[in-house]
């Protein structure tokens, strides 16, 4: 009862302790909350929606880059009589406003559709389903779209699919049968298989046939897959949503690590402030202990302060969470829009599991950080608590053993860091390792550094100078954890920052390398879509055909289903000069395109050879239009356009398997002496108004830096908040050390020093902490920076990056330290130094 | 046979429950209902540009064995029963209809674009065990998977069909494959006209309400031998026995007074056949334009008209899957023909749970005609009984 009374009254007597203790702890729980929530609203979005579409289809018949033959429905339907089944026809379409969004277009056969979804046919008073079988280019939305762009059954609505803009007419809503489905509707429009057909010009083809298949009918399976064609297949419904959930894994484990490591700042900070909870309480401890508080009720007494403080910052950081996520999941969205496949999530799911997680973690952390201060709590001796020296004899020792514990952890962790596995939680696991190594470090590197620095500050600073820098050493017990604290929390940022820049460095080396043609035609393309929107042959021959050109290149994009999952192909057709292009990890590029040529083989970019162990020399599989056909791989090239990594072949081995003759795009090389800008006009006037991307090598490569940005944009964020985090601990621990010093620094104004003096000893003091802590975390930030970069990024993605180090990050870094560090001493230095300073030592 | 002028009704009725049903239809995952909702959507729509049937017309076949897209509604409608040779007795119903969407031809590259769709719905009584089993089935009539040729004849959906004989290309002799299986049921049967095609009504003009063109185009082939297999249980039977095929296009639908009909295809064993068709009032009394047709041993209909039959309800059945009551034993008086009969069915349950409900069911009867013994074997159709319009329906509800 007592020990709660004497801790409430000083948690009551040190409000901004207890109020940055709590901001610390529920930022570092609102950054984790935020990004699982995002992630997982991404996610369930993603899940529900093909869950919703693809109905109660247990499998799917497949076939190539140009779909499947619709003769195969018949076969199965009515040869066969496989009776639960249903043709599909998917497609995306973009609206014309400004905001341009994407929906799919799903065609499907009414009368076939209901074993497998939901809808058509409910409300028939608000779908006209006679018009929607027989009219053309009519389509079902739901009410929630409907609202969004503005229009009503009845009216018009401009389409661009693939090249072209099409007028579609609403002729009914979608009214959903629950909110899940609901969610799937918001960014589809339901078309009559026909209908879908004719706007996505796939007469002829279907994309896929549902079917309900039960898992043990292996007969009724065999059956099926004996009636497909050589180009077609049978895979379970689950593959394909699985195959894209697994495309945005290393994504989301990254974008949680990063939060993590937020949280781990957070919790620095937390043990920074409850060690000085203690350190500052020795005095009213020892007295405890003198009472007969026993060691228990002590380590109980802080472990609980500690989870008090948790258990409001976690509350506050869950709701602050929520709002973050508001905000953070357009960006989670976006950015797997632009990598990944369309997906259209505007709000963020509640998921419990998120709480739990944040709760979890927010309590746990604080209570983990709490330990080893409440052990300290415990280790006060009755008779030495009233000597301050010893114990800073005492912690100076105790740098020395911390020291070496830190640096057999750093050695662990370099060990679990360099051990060649691709479990990216143990490579987080040993990053974390480093950063708590070098916290370790961090006390008797400060006191070296206090040490060479004194007369220094002696020679620059005077006796002021000298006064701080002493007192920072002689203070270790204090200034040592926060000086570790704060040096993490500022590493936390320069690592991430200098990843950002090392993948921004090779994304522009290689897209300078890469993209060597002058002017790019493409035709618009949108993620996930097995086969991309293809170029008008007329143009592309009348491109190639235009004066000032000297040569083409084309590109064809396809993606492969199968039951391995996904590959994205990419068909070139280009001249041996020109494919020199690629860069080469694995292979020679001479002799690899001497193969390409005439034989069946292929190259791989590095992140598809890392995920699927490849090598050159090996064998992939392919399902081509005449049945399943091996690839032998004769190089490996670095490529930082797709993180699950892409297959390339040429056009003439492309053209001996698939019937699929399409092009994407074309790169036009200028004959010598040609102006570009003038070409680039010319082509426009070819396309005339087909709708294609134009762009000159310059404006691609911005093209592709903005959605490079876009990207990285959440990351960024991410690094934000953890500045912010740091930036609040520096605050926080150094202002709760200065107010500490309430009593001495009036005994030093008593004994002669100006308020002026005593407000420079101050900020000299504070600057020198946070210059320290700025200071150490430039090894560790760069440290970090390398195991994300060569170690993390490598095991999630496969990718070779080089470690750009910009000087003006590290100056950031260290700016942010010193910048905190001075704000942190200005209240207390105004506060002590106009303080009279009897009334301080009243206290006595 | 006039199951289309239920669809407008069931529309009505369909507005007001449509949303609960949709809701019923996700729960249980059930195909009938989506495909319910479908076509009273589909059965509502505008006839807006399809021909009426105003005046009687002249009939070629076999053209007119074939589609009739310019009327919105029309079926092709094959009853039957059938026995082996040690007397199991087996009903069998396979109907296609054809539902008009737009009267216009469509010149849409799509080769899934449609004019209609097709229903057909197949059952078999198999009086033995006591089971009836009925099945429904839905398709555009489009791509290849639904539509009807007259020549050569060939009506299906997916893979139910009639499908015409070529060997017998003789203009009005109808010969064909009557072809359908779902599950574990299925019927392969040839069927042969011994008789020429009887047109219904007034030269084939079928008038169902006093308004003009509410009216449809109906023959009939009413004595088709028939001989085929069976499949019900995991075992075939081999079977022969008498069909009949109701043939029938329009425009229309059910007068507003009109709450249905119930009627009846019956082969006598003097050779002769009966058809007749009662409309009921919602109060429960004959609607005048109620007829029937008496087909003489050479094939010469005779009109009847409302007054020169009757028929009494004798016993009623109670549905225990849809709690509705139908009508289940006849007493039926042509009097001029000195006529009685009295009929039942072979198996109380033959009702058709499906996108429209309804009772067709093998029937079979006896009783003197000119005081000789004579017996009959057919069909019975009871339409708008319990159809979601209660307490408009009369005495058959309650």
């Amino acid at each position: 009862m007592i020990l709660a009374r004497a801790s409430r009254h000083y948690l009551r007597r040190h409000p901004w302790l207890l109020s940055l203790s709590i901001l610390g702890v529920a930022l570092g729980v609102a950054v984790v909350v935020a990004v699982d929530l995002a992630n997982e609203s991404a996610r369930r979005g993603f899940l529900l929606s093909v869950e919703a579409l693809s109905g109660r289809a247990t499998h799917e018949v497949v076939g190539g880059p140009l779909g499947l033959p619709e003769e195969v429905y018949r076969e199965l339907r009515i040869t066969q009589r496989v009776r639960l089944s249903a043709p599909v026809i998917e497609g995306y379409a973009r609206t014309a406003d400004p905001t341009g969004q994407t929906f799919k277009i799903l065609g499907i056969d009414p009368f076939a559709e209901g074993h497998f979804r939901t809808l058509v046919g409910t409300r028939e008073s608000q779908a006209d389903i006679t018009r929607l079988l027989t009219q053309p280019a009519t389509v079902l939305l739901s009410p929630r779209t409907a609202k969004r762009l503005g229009v009503r059954p009845g009216d018009t609505l401009n389409l661009r699919i693939g090249s072209n803009w099409r007028r579609v007419t609403i002729v009914g809503l979608l009214e959903a049968p629950d909110p899940v489905t609901q969610q799937a509707f918001d960014s589809v429009l339901v078309a009559d298989i026909a209908t879908a057909q004719e706007l996505l010009d796939m007469q002829g083809r279907l994309s896929h046939i549902d079917l309900v298949i039960r898992d043990d009918d292996t007969e009724l399976i065999q059956r099926v897959r004996a009636a497909l064609p050589p180009g077609a297949e049978i895979v379970r419904a689950a593959n394909r949503s699985q195959a894209l959930d697994q495309m945005t894994r290393a994504f989301r484990v990254n974008l949680t690590a990063l939060s993590l490591l937020a949280l781990l700042v957070g919790v620095f900070l937390i043990y920074n402030i409850m060690t000085f909870t203690v350190v500052q309480r020795r005095v009213l401890i020892g007295t405890l202990r003198a009472l007969g508080v026993t060691r228990l009720q002590l380590y109980i007494l802080v472990v609980a302060e500690a989870l008090v403080i948790g258990l409001i910052g976690t509350v506050l950081g869950t709701a602050l969470g929520v709002l973050i996520a508001k905000g953070l999941v357009g960006r989670v969205v976006q950015t797997i829009n632009d990598l990944y496949f369309v997906l259209s999530v505007t709000s963020i799911t509640l998921v419990p599991a998120s709480f739990f997680k944040g709760i979890a973690l927010g309590l746990g952390a604080t209570v983990v950080a709490a330990l080893a201060p409440a052990y300290e709590a415990t280790r006060t001796e009755v008779a030495a608590v009233l000597r301050r020296s010893s114990i800073e004899t005492r912690s100076r020792r105790r740098a020395f053993a911390a020291a070496l514990y830190g640096t057999a952890l750093a050695v662990v962790a370099s060990a679990i860091l360099l051990f060649p596995s691709r479990s990216l939680l143990l490579s987080y696991a040993g990053l974390f390792a480093v950063m708590i190594a070098f916290a370790l470090l961090a006390p008797l590197l400060t006191l070296a550094l206090m040490r060479a620095c004194r007369p220094i500050m002696a020679r620059i600073f005077g006796i002021i100078g000298e006064m701080a820098a002493g007192g920072v050493a002689a203070k270790l017990s204090r200034t040592g954890t926060a000086i570790a604290a704060l040096a993490v929390a500022v590493s936390a940022t320069i690592g991430v920052g200098i990843m950002i820049d090392s993948f921004r460095q090779s994304f522009v080396d290689w897209l300078v390398f890469t993209l060597r043609a002058d002017i790019y035609v493409t035709a618009p393309v949108v993620q996930t879509a097995p086969a991309a929107a293809t170029l008008d042959p007329a143009l592309v021959a009348r491109l190639a055909a235009l004066p000032g050109v000297s040569e083409i290149s084309t590109l064809r994009r396809v993606r492969l289903d199968g039951p391995g999952g996904v590959i994205q192909l990419r068909v070139l057709h280009t001249n041996a000069r020109h494919f020199e292009a690629f860069q080469f990890k694995q292979g020679n590029v001479a002799d690899a395109w001497k193969a390409l040529q005439d034989s069946d083989t292929v190259i791989v970019s590095e992140p598809y050879a890392y995920h699927h162990r490849l090598s050159v020399g090996d064998t992939i599989t392919l399902r081509t239009d005449g049945g399943m056909h091996g690839f032998n791989i004769v190089g490996i090239y670095y490529d930082y356009g797709s993180d699950e990594g892409r297959v390339t072949m040429s056009r003439r081995i492309y053209e001996r398997y698939w019937r699929d003759r399409a092009i994407t795009s074309v790169g036009l090389y200028a004959a010598h002496l040609t102006d570009i800008d003038d070409l680039l006009t010319r082509v426009q006037a070819l396309a005339g108004t087909q709708e294609v991307l134009i762009r000159s090598n310059q404006a691609l490569r911005q093209a592709s830096l903005e959605v490079f940005d876009r990207t990285f944009a959440i990351t960024a964020i991410l690094r934000l908040l953890a500045t912010v985090v740091a930036f609040i601990g520096v605050l926080s621990a150094l202002m709760a050390l200065q107010l500490e010093r309430e009593r001495e620094l009036a005994v030093l104004r008593a004994t002669g020093l100006t308020p002026r003096q005593v407000w420079q000893l101050v900020t000299a003091e504070t600057g020198l902490m946070g210059l320290t802590a700025g200071l150490l975390a430039l090894p560790l930030g760069i440290g970090l920076a390398l195991a994300l970069v060569l170690v993390i990024n490598r095991r999630a993605f496969g990718w070779s990056l080089q470690v750009a180090i910009e000087p003006t990050l590290l100056l950031e870094g260290l700016a942010l330290a010193l910048v905190a560090a001075v704000l942190a001493g200005l209240y207390p230095a105004l506060k002590m130094a106009s303080a009279p300073p009897a009334l301080a030592l009243r206290t006595e | 046979m006039n199951l289309r002028f239920f669809i407008a009704p069931v529309v009505l009725s369909a507005m007001l429950a449509g949303v609960s049903c949709v809701n019923k239809a996700h729960e249980q995952g059930n195909s009938h209902e989506t495909a319910r909702s479908i076509a009273r959507t589909l059965g509502d729509a505008d006839a807006t540009g399809f021909a009426r049937a105003y005046a009687p017309r002249e009939f070629v076949f076999p053209r007119d064995h074939g589609p009739h897209p310019q009327y919105k509604y029309e079926w092709w409608y094959v009853t039957g029963n059938v026995q082996t040779a040690n007397g199991r007795h087996f009903g069998f119903q396979l109907t296609f209809f054809r539902i008009g969407l737009t009267p216009i031809a469509t010149t849409r590259p799509s080769a899934w674009a449609t004019e209609g769709i097709y229903m057909a719905h197949f059952a078999l009584s198999d009086v033995a065990s006591g089971q009836f089993h009925a099945f429904e089935r839905f398709s555009r009539a489009a791509a290849g998977l639904a539509g009807a040729n007259s020549t050569p004849l060939h009506i299906w959906l997916e893979d139910w069909y009639l499908q015409g004989n070529e060997a017998r290309r003789a203009a009005e002799d109808l010969s064909m494959r009557v072809h359908a299986a779902e599950n574990d049921v299925a019927i392969d049967l040839t069927v042969d006209s011994d008789k020429p095609i009887v047109l219904q009504g007034e030269r084939g003009l079928s008038r169902k309400s006093a308004t003009p063109g509410n009216a449809s185009y109906y023959y009939s082939a009413t004595r088709l031998r028939t001989h085929g297999v069976v499949r019900v249980g995991g075992q075939s039977f081999s079977v022969e026995g008498l069909s009949w095929l109701d043939r029938e296009w329009s425009t229309s639908a059910l007068d507003k007074e009109q709450a249905g009909w119930d009627w009846f295809a019956l082969q006598l064993s003097d050779g002769r056949e009966l058809m007749y068709y009662q409309l009921r009032r919602h109060d429960g009394t004959v609607h005048p334009f109620s007829q029937g047709t008496l087909v003489s041993v050479d094939g010469v209909g005779h009109r009847l008209s409302a007054e020169d039959v009757q028929l009494y309800v004798v016993d009623r059945w109670q549905s225990l899957r849809t709690g509705v009551q139908y009508p289940s034993r006849w007493q039926l008086r042509v009097q001029q023909a000195q006529l009685d009969l009295t009929i039942e069915p072979y198996l109380p349950n033959q009702e058709l749970d499906v996108s429209v409900r309804y009772w067709e069911g093998a029937v079979h009867g006896s009783g003197s005609a000119h005081t000789r013994a004579v017996s009959a074997s057919g069909y019975v159709e009871l339409v708008g009984y319990g159809s979601g319009r209660q307490g408009q329906l009369g005495p058959a509800v309650r």
